[in-house]
């Protein structure tokens, strides 16, 4: 039983991670940005959920609202910022690396230093008892939601016009553009998909993991190890890598505690040096 | 006619500057009068990052006091200046040079990161500056004979080992736990916390039977909640900030609640602001903590109101701590009748003082550490409201409690050898 409850607990927090990374390996797969602002994308998408859901108690429109705002903003910023560099990687990414501190600030500003917890919608609190222990229902919605995800990433990718020129974009942009595809635009549309995704994560993670100073930090690592592991640019790669690190995550810390810090890392550093493009990445 | 190169200062003008100037003059012997009766005190307190909401009830709890004193003891003046700490040790260190170089300020006080007033305190050993740990602080070595000891020092606040003591004593004697399963932040100060309540436990008779130290900063607590022996009588934590707040949560998902009883030490998943965020899944926990806003004193009722006025929340730790420092460096200074060029008659002042306060009763020790009151807590519904309800009181507590001095000392090993052996009472307790 104590097996059944670490194995759920890995998938539902890989969940969690794919919808974190998933937009990140995307950003970077097309536009070959490492985008830092992904943390912020996360946690200032999970505090507007948070500030909705007081004022009206209702978590799809939190889901909504955080999407949106945060989308447009994702928009905004490569539209106006990082569009006058193309394809010069070092100054984006360190632009993202402002805005990174830009909203942190903002934040702490806006909401303050005290962690804050969003709670989970009436219709999923409590627990299915199991055995001795339970499992919160909750999580399990995580893991419905991010499977669900995952599936609609994969329709969109395979089976959709657009999908298809996103595939394209992301294998030689240059012969793309040369094929009328208009990667200008694709660019904008998927920089503000991730950092919807990436809100929606934020959003989707407060009742487990609280909002607070550094949190944007925290999410942004996390999401570095998913995506090296599971290898850049590869929507596939997300996924495996999110649960990779979410089993090793709670398997480690809960049979190797003193090294707790490590567990995550330790694989990282692994597929680093025997297959340094990931599990599913590209050249 | 030449031309003018500068336009000469018109009559008007020079009435204006002339004005000025005697005004000046006549503002400035009163200026000096004032200078030299009043007692500038220098606050440090983080008042913006990570600990901002602490600084901001230790300053609220500092200001009520002297407001209500008139920012006057004894016939002396008292100026207050603020600065920003921002909970750096570097920043803080400077921003200290300032209040005591350019400022004049003949005591420090405030003071809530741990790493701050390690800085702030050898800046007052080399600078014989008298301070007042009135903010948060709670690190035990402070206050104790030892490398770090400071006759400048006098700390009015709390110290981690009495919380943890207080706790451990209630849970063995009051609701017969004999074995406990223990859940503390990997960083010295939750290592050193936890020990304190080791050491108790153990002597009194009692037995750790688990050990888990999540890292600070863990998001994800399934894994340790998973994990806890279902043997144990109770589970005792130790979780600051942000950490206690996902606990509080991640408890009552994990189906535990019910089924284990929770000794928060120090109370940092039932923390005033965290209480209506978790809602009644909090409902049972227990935690042990030198204040609670609930305290049923005419004095404490008056200290909730007033401070609820002032910040439109419940006073937690910092607030009743930056009172009663304010109300001890006041009666000090009316003690030496505002002179504090001797600086040793000072701190003696400072630490004969005795008073009762919003916290209970305060007295201090030789070495500057209070000697106060530790509450057992529940959380109960008052009023429709979640509220940290005492259910038990320890008076006259030391730092040493409920230890001599000289025991205290006696053992062998001290919390950082025993991480990882909190289970073994024979090593907990060994001596010298």
């Amino acid at each position: 039983m104590i097996w059944l409850i670490h194995v759920l607990n890995g998938i539902a927090i890989g969940m969690l991670l794919f919808l974190l990374a998933a937009g990140m390996s995307l950003i970077y797969g097309l536009m070959k940005i490492l985008n830092l602002t992904h943390g912020s994308f996360y946690l200032v998408g999970g505090y507007i959920g948070l500030t909705v859901m007081q004022r009206t108690g209702s978590f799809v429109l939190a889901l909504l609202a955080a999407a949106a705002v945060i989308g447009v903003a994702g928009a905004v910023i490569e539209r106006f910022f990082l569009r006058r560099f193309h394809f010069d990687e070092l100054p984006q990414t360190l632009i993202t690396f402002g805005f990174l501190f830009i909203f942190a600030d903002a934040s702490l500003w806006i909401w303050g230093g005290d962690p804050l917890m969003l709670r989970q919608p009436r219709m999923l609190a409590g627990s299915l008892p199991l055995g001795d222990y339970g499992y919160p229902y909750y999580r399990f919605f995580l893991i419905g939601v991010g499977l669900a995800f995952a599936a609609a990433l994969w329709w969109f990718q395979e089976h959709t016009r657009l999908g298809t020129m996103l595939r394209a974009g992301v294998d030689d942009a240059e012969i793309a553009r040369a094929l009328g595809i208009n990667v200008s635009l694709l660019f904008t549309l998927v920089f503000a998909a991730g950092a919807a995704f990436a809100a929606l994560g934020g959003v989707l993670a407060g009742p487990v993991l609280s909002y607070y100073p550094g949190a944007d930090f925290d999410a942004l690592i996390l999401a570095f190890v998913v995506v090296i592991v599971g290898g850049l640019g590869s929507l596939r790669g997300a996924l495996a890598g999110a649960l990779l690190v979410g089993l090793l995550d709670d398997f480690g810390k809960a049979f190797f505690p003193q090294f707790a810090l490590f567990t995550v890392f330790v694989p990282m550093a692994l597929i680093l040096v025997v297959r340094p493009t990931g599990l599913f990445g590209r050249r | 006619m030449t031309t003018r190169k500068t336009a000469p200062i018109g009559g008007t003008a020079m009435a204006v500057l002339a004005l000025a100037a005697l005004a000046l003059t006549l503002g400035a012997p009163d200026r000096a009068a004032l200078a030299a009766d009043s007692v500038k005190v220098g606050v440090l307190l983080p008042l913006s990052g990570n600990f901002a909401s602490n600084g901001q009830q230790a300053l609220t709890g500092l200001k009520m006091y002297f407001d209500e004193i008139g920012n006057a003891a004894g016939g002396h003046k008292i100026d207050l200046i603020v600065e920003d700490s921002q909970g750096k040790p570097d920043v803080a260190v400077t921003k200290a040079h300032k209040l005591v170089e350019r400022d004049g300020a003949q005591i420090l006080t405030g003071v809530v990161s741990s790493g701050v007033a390690l800085a702030v305190n050898d800046f007052s050993r080399e600078n014989k500056v008298p301070l007042v740990l009135s903010g948060d602080a709670g690190a035990d070595e402070l206050t104790m004979p030892g490398p770090l000891a400071n006759p400048y020092l006098v700390r009015t606040s709390q110290n981690g080992r009495t919380v943890s003591a207080a706790a451990a004593d209630w849970a063995y004697k009051k609701k017969g736990w004999r074995k406990v399963t223990v859940m503390g932040s990997d960083y010295a100060g939750g290592v050193d916390t936890i020990h304190g309540f080791a050491q108790s436990f153990c002597k009194l008779g009692g037995q750790i039977v688990q050990e888990q130290w999540p890292p600070v900063g863990t998001s994800d607590f399934g894994p340790y909640l998973t994990n806890i022996d279902r043997k144990a009588d109770g589970l005792v934590t130790f979780n600051p900030g942000a950490d206690g707040l996902r606990l509080g949560q991640q408890y009552s998902e994990f189906g535990l609640k019910g089924k284990l009883q929770v000794l928060d030490i120090y109370g940092t998943i039932v923390y005033e602001p965290n209480l209506p965020q978790l809602g009644d899944g909090t409902l049972g926990i227990y935690s042990s903590l030198f204040y609670s806003p609930m305290i049923k004193t005419p004095e404490n009722e008056r200290f909730v109101a007033e401070f609820k006025k002032r910040m439109n929340i419940l006073p937690a730790n910092e607030g009743p701590n930056g009172y009663v420092g304010a109300h001890a460096i006041a009666d000090a200074i009316k003690a030496v009748n505002g002179d504090l060029s001797d600086k040793m008659k000072f701190i003696a002042a400072l630490k004969a003082v005795k008073f009762s306060s919003p916290k209970g009763d305060i007295a201090l020790d030789k070495y500057g550490m209070v000697i106060q009151s530790m509450y057992i807590r529940e959380v109960q519904k008052v009023d429709g409201q979640l509220a940290n309800v005492p259910i038990a009181t320890y008076t006259d507590v030391d730092q040493f409690w409920p230890l001599t001095e000289a025991e205290f000392l006696s053992y062998k090993y001290g919390y950082k050898e025993l991480k990882g052996s909190l289970t073994d009472c024979a090593k907990v307790l060994a001596k010298k």
